[in-house]
């Protein structure tokens, strides 16, 4: 599969993709989690460039955080405090939970090449004054990349972004749906590195080459059989031995709920006069992450829905380590799962680990209770 | 018809502890050694407990790995989570025991075990040394006791001393500004006792009690750490004869039993 080796290779070195882009005269913008409004980014000419940290060991970044911050703020930071984010045009910041709040300040203080592009959405998402609130936002973001580009931006380029967005978000499902199938020819690695090399190429271009392997993986006979169905849940599950985890206890990702995988494929921009409008109104709308206020705990019961949609044997809780968010999701979500009868293991990752000896052990019991 | 013979080898963290048995009932010869994964203890643990039953390792049929290095016994012809292991080898210990509470060198387990001897669920600790056989032999250090000693200190106290931090660090240092203090040792040790018994019962409640209880691991073997569990969770807990072995135990009749399924 050719097409999604060329994914692979992406997502393996993402930084070469930054330098190829800017080496063609292409400026890029760092697009930090979560849901910045990088179509406005697309709609300029540039390349958004997603900062989810990275599998590396944080020091620098301990004079700004202390130690219990997740390590995707730690490990950004760091990248940027040793310079190798220097290509970026500037990194749209959003203020998405405790942690975020303080990323803008700090990057400021630390990083000098890069500016910040402060991204602030209403806590109350899905009233009225909360869409105008986030729009407005949106409008003034547009402004600094206006400024960045060195060009305005118009309406009409923005509804380009966006369908060459939504596009992407249905390709990311379809995808998704076809590896569910088929562990055999795409692993639990292979299906986050084709959803993740998204966030470093052109969204276009994305689009073309995990429909590539969707058509292909289509074309095959299933190879499922054996393997525990599961779900996935959390803010990031890309760690290569974690995955692996899975993949050595025969277990094939069915649906996901990992803020960095579908749960921004899921929700796609409604068509609008303003389209700034339909993006605000989109985050309005989006459910199943512990960042976005969610008062009526829709994330639980969103899940044990695709998890009985999807047919799944269990669920896993990818608990990112130091997250409040996601610990304090944790409990109404165990609740609804455990209400609805489907076995769910949490387990706690950390960009930083090296030793992944409890989680293996835990998947490894997980699978042998299901089985 | 000649005998069977399996083997059961559960390579932990600290210590490594091999079983052989016999026609899936009768257990041969086995050993624990206090060197866990990456050092000699488990060839040191097979070589020990062949000797003890009086065999070879080619009169063996079939041998499960289990423990945090499992996958790094070549000669293992099933690999299985110790979770698992801890569930059967109680089950054949205790029928009727329905939660398990495994506590080694470095982990803290709480097990629900289902009527027939399968793992239902479980929760694990955090990767914390607190509530663990670590928290133990850091604690005895700083005493200046064997942790075999332990369980006879618990029994002579009079005031159980509180220990309020969490941390093993920072426990260790209240514990030496108690000392500082001339707090009485025996009354430290079971201030010690029940702070893993707090932590511990924590982790069984998480998964919920569903009684009768059993407490397996090397932290077992101290009745002192024990009789605290027992307080903490307010029921009996029931101690198989061989608590550090549960997990070898359990492994080598999971040997059996899928001998005898192709036989």
């Amino acid at each position: 599969m050719n097409a999604l080796n060329r994914l692979k290779n992406i997502t393996m070195n993402p930084k070469a993709e930054l330098k190829e882009a800017v080496a063609s005269g292409k400026k890029v913008i760092g697009i930090m989690p979560y849901f910045c409004p990088e179509e406005l980014v697309y709609a300029a000419g540039m390349l958004p460039f997603g900062l989810w940290g990275a599998e590396m060991q944080a020091n620098e970044s301990k004079q700004y955080y202390p130690a219990f911050i997740c390590s995707i703020l730690h490990t950004t930071l760091e990248m940027g405090l040793k310079g190798e984010l220097d290509d970026l045009s500037a990194v749209m910041i959003p203020i998405s939970c405790d942690s975020l709040k303080g990323m803008g300040a700090n990057w400021e203080a630390g990083v000098k090449n890069v500016p910040v592009i402060n991204v602030a959405f209403a806590e109350n998402r899905k009233i009225a004054a909360g869409i105008e609130f986030t729009r407005s936002q949106f409008r003034k973001i547009q402004k600094q990349i206006e400024e960045i580009a060195g060009r305005t931006v118009s309406d009409d380029e923005i509804r380009k972004a966006i369908t060459i967005y939504n596009e992407n978000r249905c390709a990311i499902l379809a995808f998704s749906k076809a590896a569910a199938t088929h562990p055999a020819e795409v692993t639990a690695a292979d299906r986050c590195a084709a959803i993740k090399a998204g966030y470093f190429m052109d969204r276009a271009a994305h689009t073309e080459l995990l429909n590539e392997v969707t058509a292909e993986l289509e074309n095959l006979p299933a190879s499922d059989e054996g393997y525990l169905k599961i779900v996935t849940t959390g803010i990031i599950a890309d760690a290569p031995r974690l995955l692996d985890i899975i993949d050595k206890n025969k277990m094939v990702i069915v649906d996901d709920q990992i803020a960095h995988e579908s749960v921004n494929a899921r929700y796609v921009i409604p068509e609008a006069e303003d389209p700034v409008l339909a993006m605000a109104e989109r985050l309005a709308e989006i459910e199943g992450c512990s960042v976005l206020y969610d008062p009526g705990k829709k994330r639980g019961t969103q899940l044990v829905e695709m998890a009985k949609n999807a047919g799944a044997d269990g669920i896993l809780f990818i608990l990112t380590k130091f997250c409040d968010p996601e610990e304090y999701d944790y409990v109404p979500v165990k609740r609804m799962t455990d209400s609805a009868s489907i076995p769910m293991l949490q387990i706690e990752i950390d960009q930083q680990m090296t030793d992944y000896g409890q989680p293996e052990s835990a998947i490894m019991a997980f699978a042998e209770s299901l089985r | 018809m000649a005998d069977v013979y399996t083997m059961g080898i559960d390579i932990g963290s600290t210590a490594s502890k091999c079983l052989i048995l016999k026609n899936g009932t009768d257990i041969s010869g086995y050993a624990v050694i206090g060197a866990g994964t990456g050092t000699s203890g488990p060839k040191r643990s097979v070589e020990q407990a062949l000797s003890n039953a009086g065999i070879t390792i080619n009169e063996i049929s079939g041998i499960t790995a289990t423990g945090y290095g499992r996958n790094t016994f070549s000669e293992a012809d099933w690999i299985v989570s110790e979770l698992s292991c801890h569930a059967i080898g109680i089950h054949a210990v205790f029928p009727d025991v329905r939660t398990l509470i495994d506590i080694g060198g470095q982990d803290a387990k709480a097990i629900r075990v289902s009527t027939t001897g399968k793992l239902e669920n479980f929760v694990m600790n955090d990767k914390c040394a607190a509530g663990t056989g670590r928290f133990l032999d850091v604690m005895a250090r700083v005493l200046e006791l064997d942790v075999s000693e332990l369980a006879e200190r618990d029994a002579m106290a009079e005031n159980v001393v509180n220990i309020s931090s969490t941390c093993t660090v920072f426990a260790e240092s209240e514990v030496i500004s108690q000392l500082s203090n001339n707090v009485n040792i025996c009354d430290l040790v079971a201030g010690i006792h029940r702070s893993v018994a707090v932590r511990t019962a924590g982790l069984a409640k998480r998964l919920g009690i569903v009684e009768p209880v059993a407490m397996s691991g090397g932290v077992a073997l101290n009745s002192g750490a024990a009789r605290a569990l027992e307080r903490e969770l307010g029921i009996p807990v029931r101690i198989p004869p061989l608590p550090q072995i549960n997990g070898a135990y359990g492994a080598a009749i999971y040997a059996w039993e899928h001998r005898k399924q192709e036989r």
